[in-house]
């Protein structure tokens, strides 16, 4: 593990802001997981987390290892890059089953005969 | 030595042949005939320079250590015995080919043909110069392999590949009893080898396991040279072409049984129990083999029997138990060789030039092949025993042998006369095939009119009759030094006086042959009626037809009885399987526990062992609260996929994974990135593959069944289920802590992380010993994953889903029915449209996973990464394709081979291995050095590096084979059924001829 004590006293503070937000906005989005109500209200609180708190994570992340010297600051770029690309793909593909289904919006969707589990 | 190098050339040279032969291109007959025929006579040269080391009583012996400490090596050993053999085999397999030549049509694949039959001449030659009892059942097996192979040539006929199956299963079997006899003869020795057996033969004899192991080994030989009652997969062999039935059925291969009898006889021979079953096994196959053939309506069903009674001769010779015997014997297998050879191919001669080989249908061919009708009436004379031919020589010695008084019995009594009856019976048959065949009027109704007969057709013939003539004119001076040499390396220095001469005045064998040869003939008159009326099989045996009751216990076997056993044992659900798998489980671990547990004051058993406590560290503490929720979250996971496991399989996988992922935290958190690495792209892929596979799993039992249904039965069942999942759940977390609570034990990990940098040139540990310390665990790993792709792909290649998930999941159907409401309704717009977002990116990820996993790939041998992690996140690309453009659609594109990807890793790697045996080291030892490239900087390179990508490539191979036999389901078995879709093809069609008529 690397050290932390070498660390500068205003990266410190930055760092823990950043990370601290970061892990806040994606308790917060956790927490609308859990609690809100429909499906699509639903699915927006999540995106808190993969936006902005992985963002304030990664930010704090880089100021820390840049301060410390160890490293060039690549990796947190690359993660953000594919953090944005690929949940959205996920979302998506929940939404369009979602729809699909019908089981929250009315028409245009067929007769639904029966609401059996996915996984029949 | 040179000698010894000859030996070895012997040996190999065959199976060098078979390759070559096997990669030859089809249809190169005279290229292939020239190789067989080089070979085979290499083969005869070699061991005609190699005679004078092995007369009186010499022999040559080489030794290549493989498994020194098992007693196991490969040993080779010529003596004039084995000498005698090699002769037979590379000689005969000399003019077999000569023959084979022209007797192979051009449409034959001769590829295969000339293959096996260098394959099997390797073999035999094996068999015969063995040293080492282990080594020569190996070749008997692949004798039989062989033999397996050639019978089934021609695999188009259902008579070859029964016939194939018969005699491989019969010969196969003998030999895994032999080898268990050679077991048990290795056990009462001490060991395997050839020479010290013969001479312990008082110490086997006098051993209590003498008569398993005799009964064992008599099994393998008696099978092998098909003695009664094994007898019956000889003739049904007969389906093979012809020179495989001269060659191995019976000059060679069946000659392999009596050979191995006469070879163990110094060590095993000599008491009643050889005397009673030898003998009785050879004098029934010898009267009954000759009764057989005499009815029989195929030439080479004549020939196929006669064989059988004349090796039946030779068996009751050996089980005479006397050194004039063995005599008799060994010069009656060459004899023998050398007449049924030619009798064989004068056989294929007559069935290549008519078409046919019923006797009913040829007669008079004296007329239209008068050299070849010569040969053969020179050779048939030969089998029935008459003077001044060689098969008489060596039937008056077993006649001579059968007078004799051995044990005082029954059966000693009888002899002369069971025997003279027998040989009357060989002259009737003898006379039967040539005076029905070559003699008579002109024959009438032939498939074809012969063509020209190929002169080099009947050289082969000529030679091999040619030897009968001299041997039985000048037996001492051609055959006399040969058979010495042979004989005196069975029987070593007391040798029996005996004579090969043609006259010895008025004796009780003469007059046998006398009485034999007037008895034949006059049986011939009195049956030839009979015979012609066109009867199949043999009069008085209906009822002991052994063919007939192998037939009944292979069905037997494979049907009645496997599917008795299925339905005692086995089950379709799920649920009794697990829980006998788990009940066992936990029994073997209780019975250990119980063993070691009182008597060793609990040393190894349950109990917490002390770990080493240190300071309180506030950061650990937070960490491990931190890691205990993962811990909770995990098992979580694993408790709700259990929960949910029975009535939706969907979201038990799921949880599965987010179990999966908890282990890869706790990896990745213990200093093990590479397990943790692993673990991620292993719980990726097998959750997509399962996903893929869930669509076919059979549904569920929908209703209850409620007749039967009692609650409290029903009760008692679940809560012995939860029962012993409890248990064993709770087992297994008590030697988990009672093994982590103690401190490791001081292994070979230390030596691991010391030597993986000095010696391996890495810096990642599990990566070096993948590949460098332990590549050879490594390679055999990789196989197994290869292995297991293939059967995977092979299984699902036929499969057919169960019929209650053949229909279309919903999904599907929901999405052809928005298809069908759009205007112009077009199949899969539904779905492109519904992945077009998604589908987008996952193509376009595509070239970024390939780059991580070359990145993976690059780095593994210092940091975390290698082989096996990057072929995973290569399949993951390809699978991300599969997933969004669909099978076709990428397949459309993308030619992917995997199983060439998995040849091509094994190769890889296997070749990595042998690549240091260039440099003098063992296999797969791995060299590095540091490299200066440009642009990159400095780079280890390790030999290893190259092992590690056959590694990858063969995972990638593996991996996307399982994927693409998955996702070909989806395609194969969608096809909508007829009545579902109200024939859109169809419609247009009236208008059209509407259209037309107008």
């Amino acid at each position: 593990m690397t050290d932390g004590t070498d660390l500068p006293a205003w990266a410190a503070i930055l760092t823990a802001l950043f990370v601290v937000a970061g892990a806040g906005l994606t308790l917060i989005g956790s927490l609308g997981l859990l609690r809100l109500g429909s499906f699509y209200q639903r699915l927006h609180a999540p995106t808190l987390g993969t936006t902005l708190g992985t963002g304030g994570i990664l930010i704090g992340s880089m100021i820390f290892f840049s301060a410390l010297g160890t490293r060039p600051v690549l990796h947190e770029i690359l993660i953000a890059v594919f953090v944005t690309v690929t949940t959205p793909v996920t979302f998506i593909l929940l939404v369009r089953a979602t729809r699909q289904r019908g089981t929250d919006l009315p028409p245009p969707s067929p007769p639904e005969k029966n609401t059996k589990d996915l996984a029949h | 030595m040179p000698d010894s190098m000859f030996l070895t050339f012997v040996l190999a040279l065959p199976f060098a042949g078979c390759l070559v032969a096997g990669f030859l291109p089809a249809n190169t007959r005279n290229v292939e005939a020239w190789l067989a025929g080089a070979v085979a006579l290499a083969g005869l040269i070699l061991a005609g320079a190699l005679y004078p080391a092995v007369t009186g009583g010499a022999m040559i012996r080489t030794e290549v250590e493989w498994l020194p400490a098992l007693g196991l090596n490969l040993t080779l050993r010529m003596d004039g015995f084995a000498w005698m053999f090699t002769v037979l085999i590379t000689g005969i397999g000399l003019l077999v080919t000569l023959y084979a030549r022209y007797y192979m049509s051009p449409e034959d694949p001769v590829t295969r043909f000339f293959s096996y039959l260098l394959g099997f001449m390797g073999s035999m030659l094996g068999i015969v110069l063995s040293g080492n009892l282990i080594q020569l059942v190996f070749f008997w097996e692949l004798t039989s392999i062989f033999s397996f192979l050639l019978i089934g040539y021609w695999h188009h006929s259902a008579k070859a590949r029964d016939g194939a199956r018969m005699a491989l299963t019969v010969t196969a079997s003998g030999g895994l009893c032999l080898l268990v006899g050679v077991l048990i003869v290795g056990h009462i020795v001490g060991s395997y080898d050839l020479d010290r057996v013969l001479v312990s033969g008082n110490q086997i004899r006098s051993h209590d396991l003498y008569l398993p192991a005799l009964l064992l080994i008599l099994l393998g030989a008696l099978t092998k040279s098909a003695q009664f009652p094994f007898h019956f997969w000889l003739p049904q062999a007969m389906a093979a072409p012809t020179p495989v039935s001269a060659y191995l059925h019976s000059a060679t291969m069946v000659k392999a049984g009596v050979f191995l009898l006469v070879r163990l006889w110094p060590a095993m021979g000599g008491t009643d129990a050889w005397f009673w079953i030898v003998g009785t096994a050879g004098l029934i196959t010898f009267a009954l083999g000759a009764y057989l053939a005499i009815f029989q309506q195929d030439l080479k069903g004549v020939l196929a029997n006669s064989t059988i009674s004349h090796l039946g001769l030779i068996t009751l010779l050996i089980g005479l138990d006397s050194p004039l015997g063995i005599v008799a014997a060994i010069f009656h297998m060459m004899n023998h060789a050398t007449f049924k050879a030619s009798l064989f191919m004068a056989a294929g001669i007559i069935d290549h030039e008519t078409g046919t080989r019923d006797i009913r249908r040829l007669s008079g061919l004296y007329r239209l092949m008068p050299i070849t009708a010569t040969l053969a009436m020179v050779a048939a004379a030969a089998m029935a025993g008459v003077p001044l031919l060689n098969g008489f020589l060596s039937k008056e010695m077993f006649f001579a042998e059968t007078v004799a008084e051995h044990v005082d019995s029954i059966l000693d009594d009888a002899l002369p006369y069971v025997v003279t009856l027998a040989a009357m019976f060989s002259v009737t048959y003898s006379l039967r095939f040539i005076h029905g065949v070559f003699f008579g009027p002109p024959p009438t109704d032939l498939p074809r009119q012969p063509p020209p007969l190929p002169s080099w057709m009947v050289v082969p013939v000529a030679l091999l009759v040619s030897a009968c003539l001299l041997v039985g004119i000048f037996p001492a001076a051609t055959a006399g030094p040969f058979l010495d040499t042979a004989v005196r390396a069975v029987l070593g220095s007391d040798v029996p006086p005996y004579s090969l001469k043609v006259w010895h005045g008025i004796t009780v064998p003469l007059l046998m042959s006398l009485a034999a040869l007037t008895g034949g003939v006059l049986l011939y008159r009195a049956l030839r009626g009979y015979l012609s009326s066109g009867a199949e099989g043999s009069p008085g045996l209906g009822r002991l037809d052994s063919q007939r009751i192998f037939d009944w216990s292979m069905v037997f076997l494979s049907w009645r009885a496997a599917k008795t056993g299925v339905d005692l044992l086995g089950t379709r659900r799920l649920q009794p399987q697990i829980r006998l798998v788990v009940g066992a489980a936990f029994v073997a671990a209780l019975w250990t526990l119980y063993r070691h547990g009182p008597h060793n004051g609990l040393h190894y058993g349950l109990h917490a062992g002390h770990a080493e406590s240190s300071a309180f560290d506030p950061v650990l503490a937070l960490v491990l609260v931190w890691l205990a929720g993962v811990w909770l979250a995990g098992a979580a996971c694993a408790v709700g996929a259990a929960y949910q496991a029975k009535y939706h399989r969907l979201a038990a996988l799921i949880l599965m994974g987010g179990a999966g992922l908890a282990v890869c935290i706790t990896f990745a958190w213990y200093s093990a990135p590479d397990l943790a690495l692993t673990q991620l792209l292993v719980e990726i892929v097998t959750t997509v593959l399962i996903l893929l596979g869930l669509r076919w799993l059979p549904k569920r039992f929908e209703t209850i069944d409620v007749e039967n249904y009692r609650v409290a039965t029903s009760w008692f069942r679940r809560g012995g289920d939860l029962a012993i999942a409890a248990a064993a759940g709770l087992g297994l977390s008590a030697v988990a802590y009672a093994v982590m609570t103690r401190s490791a034990p001081d292994s070979i990990s230390r030596f691991f992380l010391e030597r993986a940098y000095t010696e391996g040139g890495g810096t990642n540990v599990v990566n070096v010993i993948l590949v460098d310390f332990r590549g050879f665990d490594t390679l055999g790993e990789i196989t197994v994953l290869g292995a297991v792709a293939l059967t995977v792909y092979a299984l699902l290649r036929r499969f057919r889903p169960a019929p209650d998930s053949i229909e279309r999941p919903e999904q599907q159907i929901r999405e052809s029915e928005r298809d069908d409401a759009l205007p112009d309704g077009q199949s899969g717009v539904a779905l492109a449209d519904s992945l077009l977002v998604p589908g987008l990116i996952m193509r376009l990820l595509y070239p970024v996973i390939m780059t991580v996993a070359v990145y993976l790939f690059m780095r593994g041998h210092d940091l975390p990464g290698g082989g096996f992690v990057a072929g995973l996140t290569m399949s993951v690309a390809f699978i991300l394709q599969y997933m969004a453009g669909g099978t076709r659609w990428v397949e459309a594109r993308l030619t992917i081979l995997p199983v060439r990807w998995i040849a091509l890793g094994l190769l890889f790697a296997a070749f990595t291995g042998i690549g240091s045996w260039l440099y003098g080291y063992p296999f797969l030892t791995s060299y590095f050095r540091y490299e200066d490239l440009p642009l990159i900087g400095t780079v280890p390179l390790a030999s290893a590096v190259v092992f590690d990508l056959g590694v990858f490539t063969l995972v990638v191979g593996a991996t996307v084979l399982i994927l693409i036999a998955l996702a070909h389901q989806s395609i194969r078995t969608h096809r909508p059924a007829k009545a579902d879709v109200p024939a859109p093809i169809a419609a247009p069609a009236p208008a059209l001829a509407q259209a037309e008529g107008q």
